[in-house]
């Protein structure tokens, strides 16, 4: 049995879930807008949370650091900016990496044709070039 | 096989921050005894030597500021209140607590508990589903090196929340998927690039293709295409998002505790709004440590991890050999394959339970593993109706 008083379950909802009679609706409050504080603090919970980050960007190819004096940051407004420049930095390496990767091992392109010439063929454009050439 | 266990194609962890078991859920002993909660008879001697006991008026949000301390040396001083035969009595957390801001009063705050209707969420999930009365975090300190033991099974001597790297024998649960035959898929999700991961140094660094984010998450639930295993982390801070203000839903003091119940019900509803999903997944809502605040079960010992901490990394002036748990958190085991109002007592779970749980579920031996996760009690047998339940709640979110 739900320890939730009735109060906290809304009619309306219970009739949304008509057909499924012993199917408790709880009502789940939001927060306060108000609960809302970037100034805050940083905990020493994202205090460490950066200095890993730190320790990660580090390992990155110089263009993709940040640059950011981890001292400076002061408030939960500040770290987070931090952390979404870092992540975002790991991922963006990362990807550069696995293209590399791909482009390193991307197999040579093979002619359907088995016997293809050893030089490449003329272009219009270097024939038209040889001939005015040879006209000289 | 019960048909819960044998239709399990999933399992999703959700970790939540710092809340003890008796903060979040130890009112729940007066609607139903077997839960290991409350008599509101606890207490804690604070510094002036008055009985402080235990009451029901926390608050969502301004009340544990400073964060309580959680450290090594500071959990230390709560579980045996500088008994000299350290036997754990959980009698120094008014003490620790006073230790942050010399304030007798303030102090006493850390004693105070959750009543169920403020906790619409978690209330209505233990009591719906599965509720263990001895879960306990892994390590009697800090996030990072309890975190830790869900991802790997031991935080590999660490006591702290300082940088470590795996030792390489314990691989993390989702390389042991990722590289199993036949192949598993596995997944971290974080909030956002603004809120991040605390799995960096090892995993974020070398393997963001591990990562997704919640809307990810969100996404795969729909299309039904979430991973074999899904380890979820809630938003660590306020912030801007693409879809404007973000609120902390982790519950770390001080961030409002019902961002944090609506981001559990969101979790739930979207497994439980996919009828597939629903029917072969287990959803485990579990927190990383008690953040400080108070609970009555003293933590037991358990099978040392093979690591050892010096005095120095303790902090108390003693080794650690990791051989005792950590204080008991809110743990909640969700299936629709869960007979209702179970209550989990006489076994002790511990982190290393979730890597014990998935690696015996998907990949059944593997013995590459830390002596705490092989000794690591799982839990699926839990998964014990005989039929699927529709009498399961579903949340109307704010």
């Amino acid at each position: 049995m739900t320890l939730l008083s009735n109060a906290l379950i809304s009619n309306d909802a219970r009739a949304a879930s008509k057909g499924v009679s012993l199917m408790a609706v709880i009502k789940v409050p939001a927060a306060p807008k108000s609960s809302m504080n970037q100034d805050r603090p940083v905990s020493a919970l994202l205090k460490s949370q950066i200095l890993h980050l730190q320790e990660a960007e580090f390992r990155l190819p110089a263009e993709y650091q940040t640059n950011i004096y981890i001292h400076s940051i002061q408030t939960e407004g500040d770290a987070g900016e931090y952390i979404r420049q870092v992540t975002r930095a790991i991922h963006d390496a990362h990807a550069a990496r696995i293209r590399r990767a791909k482009l390193k091992t991307k197999p040579k392109r093979t002619s359907t044709k088995a016997a293809a010439p050893a030089t490449p063929p003329k272009t219009k454009a270097k024939k038209a070039a040889a001939k005015k050439k040879s006209k000289k | 096989m019960p048909p819960g266990l044998d239709q399990l194609k999933h399992i999703v962890v959700l970790m939540m921050e710092n809340r003890s078991f008796d903060h979040m859920l130890g009112a729940l002993k007066a609607q139903n005894p077997a839960i290991d909660g409350l008599t509101g008879a606890e207490s804690n001697p604070d510094t002036a030597g008055n009985k402080i006991v235990v009451q029901n008026i926390a608050e969502f949000q301004s009340q544990l500021d400073p964060d309580p301390d959680h450290h090594f040396p500071a959990v230390d001083l709560q579980i045996f209140n500088g008994d000299p035969a350290r036997v754990p009595n959980m009698q120094g957390f008014v003490k620790s607590y006073f230790n942050q801001r010399r304030d007798l009063a303030h102090s006493q705050k850390i004693m105070y508990y959750f009543k169920p209707e403020n906790l619409p969420v978690l209330t209505t999930l233990a009591t719906e589903f599965a509720v263990f009365n001895r879960w306990f975090s892994s390590i009697p300190g800090p996030t990072i090196c309890n975190r830790a033991f869900a991802h790997y099974g031991s935080s590999f001597g660490k006591v702290a929340m300082d940088l470590f790297y795996v030792n390489e024998p314990f691989k993390s649960i989702y390389n042991r998927l990722i590289d199993a035959t036949p192949k598993h898929t596995a997944k971290l999700y974080y909030y956002d690039q603004t809120s991040s991961t605390m799995e960096i140094v090892n995993l974020l660094q070398h393997q963001p293709e591990l990562f997704g984010t919640y809307k990810d998450f969100l996404d795969a639930c729909e299309k039904g295409e979430l991973p074999d295993y899904c380890f979820v982390e809630p938003n660590y801070n306020d912030h801007e998002g693409d879809d404007g203000e973000e609120l902390a839903s982790d519950q770390h003091p001080d961030h409002n505790v019902q961002a944090g119940e609506s981001f559990i019900a969101t979790i739930y509803q979207a497994i439980r709004n996919n009828a597939d999903l629903w029917k072969s997944t287990a959803l485990l809502v579990v927190y990383d440590e008690h953040g400080g605040t108070y609970d009555h079960v003293p933590p037991p010992a358990c099978t040392p991890d093979g690591f050892v901490a010096t005095p120095n990394d303790t902090g108390i002036g003693i080794e650690f050999k990791f051989d005792r748990l950590g204080v008991r958190v809110p743990a909640i085991l969700i299936s629709p394959w869960i007979p209702k109002g179970t209550v989990i007592d006489g076994r002790i779970f511990e982190h290393a339970s979730i890597p014990a749980t998935v690696t015996k579920h998907f990949l059944g031996s593997y013995d590459p593993r830390s002596p705490r996760e092989k000794a690591a009690e799982t839990f699926l047998d839990l998964l014990t109706s005989p039929a699927l339940r529709d009498d399961c709640p579903v949340f109307d979110i704010g």
